[in-house]
């Protein structure tokens, strides 16, 4: 369980990276520049990237056949849904 | 033109019933004011409730965001953004009064922007965390749902206290928190017989070159405590962590690094089940949004980076003294 984990950690790292990292430039850019559609792309990219990181989370646990924690990082990711 | 009771949004329900917790709790402005057990905008002589006033069309706001200069919003979302990344709680436990009260933000918004706050913190130091090792995936996947399912349900528990009730017993539990982690702040909950198993949830630590051994006690506890954090996260704009670290760390034997890395990396998720109803809703106001958040990036960066260098006692006397503070103000307010 530790070692399929691990291997996701990176993933999830780098996930979260590009979400921090496009966002804070959109939101730079719109702050600047006053424009409103980066401003609006920055928030909602931020918003998105912890959803995505539990959907690389869910299918890299479930593609591992990781039924336990994969099943349970499921039921989070629907609960997010939900809301969306 | 404002819709009737019956058709408003299940958060603007729930915001109705916890709306005059708000005012207890110093979170909203002075343009609000209790009326009748409700909270109403000053300026309404029909009474309307912060509920019909989040449901109506073309009126945002009860007042007008003020023309803060975004390089003070960017300052104080860096300054909410350290503290929270270097305890895993986030920072909206800050942010939120500190926009409603020092800059004059109406609730909403400054709720909506905390929440992206949080995100954005935990985000940024989720990817220093993980690199060192020091997140629990496994114990953060099993109480992301407890959380989750927290926010989704929260407010229907907290719509059955009155404000005096609810605030008074989340100030008092704040402040027992608050003495139980000062008084345990020398305590380890690190075992160095590397040999021993940690369980499915437990696991390692490496300090100073030194491996430890952590095991997670008293687990009901944890769902919980990761229960009432998400039902507090969607009502008040913070992440729940503030809840979440000091009865990991201090009652289910979870290192207080491990603790706070932890919720940081669980906190953005549950914001992130909150935030997007404020979005949809039209309560995230852009500019106000993005400086706080454009602050607490690099600054939770940071944060993270330097909690490997601070004492593991000094992070639990921060986190007492905030506990102690948080709590204090609340019960002080609702009594």
């Amino acid at each position: 369980v530790r070692h399929r984990l691990l291997q996701l950690e990176g993933l999830i790292e780098a996930t979260l990276t590009a979400g921090i990292l496009v966002s804070a430039a959109l939101l730079v850019a719109g702050l600047g520049l006053a424009r409103e559609s980066a401003l609006r792309l920055g928030i909602v990219l931020l918003m998105l990237t912890p959803v995505a990181r539990v959907v690389i989370l869910t299918v890299g646990l479930l593609l591992r056949r990781d039924w336990r924690f994969g099943l349970t990082s499921l039921v989070v990711l629907l609960i997010l849904a939900s809301g969306l | 033109m404002l819709r009737s009771d019956a058709r408003i949004s299940p958060l603007a329900r729930s915001l109705l019933r916890g709306a005059p917790a708000l005012t207890a709790a110093g979170l909203a402005p002075a343009s609000l004011i209790q009326h009748r057990g409700r909270l109403v905008s000053r300026r309404s002589r029909s009474g309307r409730t912060i509920a019909t006033i989040l449901s109506s069309v073309g009126s945002r706001y009860d007042h007008p965001v003020p023309e803060t200069a975004s390089v003070l919003l960017i300052c104080v979302g860096a300054a909410t953004g350290l503290v929270g990344s270097l305890l895993g709680i986030g920072g909206g436990v800050l942010l939120v009064p500190l926009l409603t009260l020092m800059l004059g933000v109406p609730i909403r918004a400054a709720i909506a922007a905390s929440l992206i706050s949080v995100i954005a913190s935990a985000s940024a130091s989720s990817t220093v965390n993980l690199d060192r090792g020091f997140v629990n995936l496994r114990l953060g996947m099993v109480l992301e749902v407890f959380t989750a399912l927290g926010g989704r349900g929260g407010a229907l528990v907290a719509s059955q206290l009155t404000q005096r009730q609810l605030f008074v017993v989340f100030g008092v539990a704040l402040l027992a928190m608050g003495l139980l982690t000062m008084r345990r702040s020398g305590r380890r909950n690190v075992i160095p017989d590397t040999t021993l198993d940690p369980g499915v949830l437990g696991g390692r630590l490496t300090e100073g070159g030194v491996e430890y051994v952590y095991r997670v006690k008293r687990l009901p506890l944890a769902f919980g405590a990761s229960l009432v954090a998400g039902a507090i996260s969607g009502l008040l704009g913070v992440g729940g962590g503030i809840v979440k670290v000091p009865v990991l760390n201090t009652l289910c034997g979870v290192p207080i690094r491990i603790a706070a890395a932890t919720s940081a990396f669980m906190i953005g998720v549950t914001a992130a089940s909150s935030v997007f109803i404020y979005y949809r809703l039209g309560h995230v106001d852009l500019r106000v949004s993005a400086a706080v958040a454009l602050g607490a990036l690099p600054a939770s960066l940071l944060g993270a980076r330097l909690s490997h260098r601070v004492e593991a006692r000094s992070l639990k006397v921060l986190m007492a003294l905030i506990l102690l503070a948080v709590g204090g103000r609340m019960t002080m307010q609702a009594l």
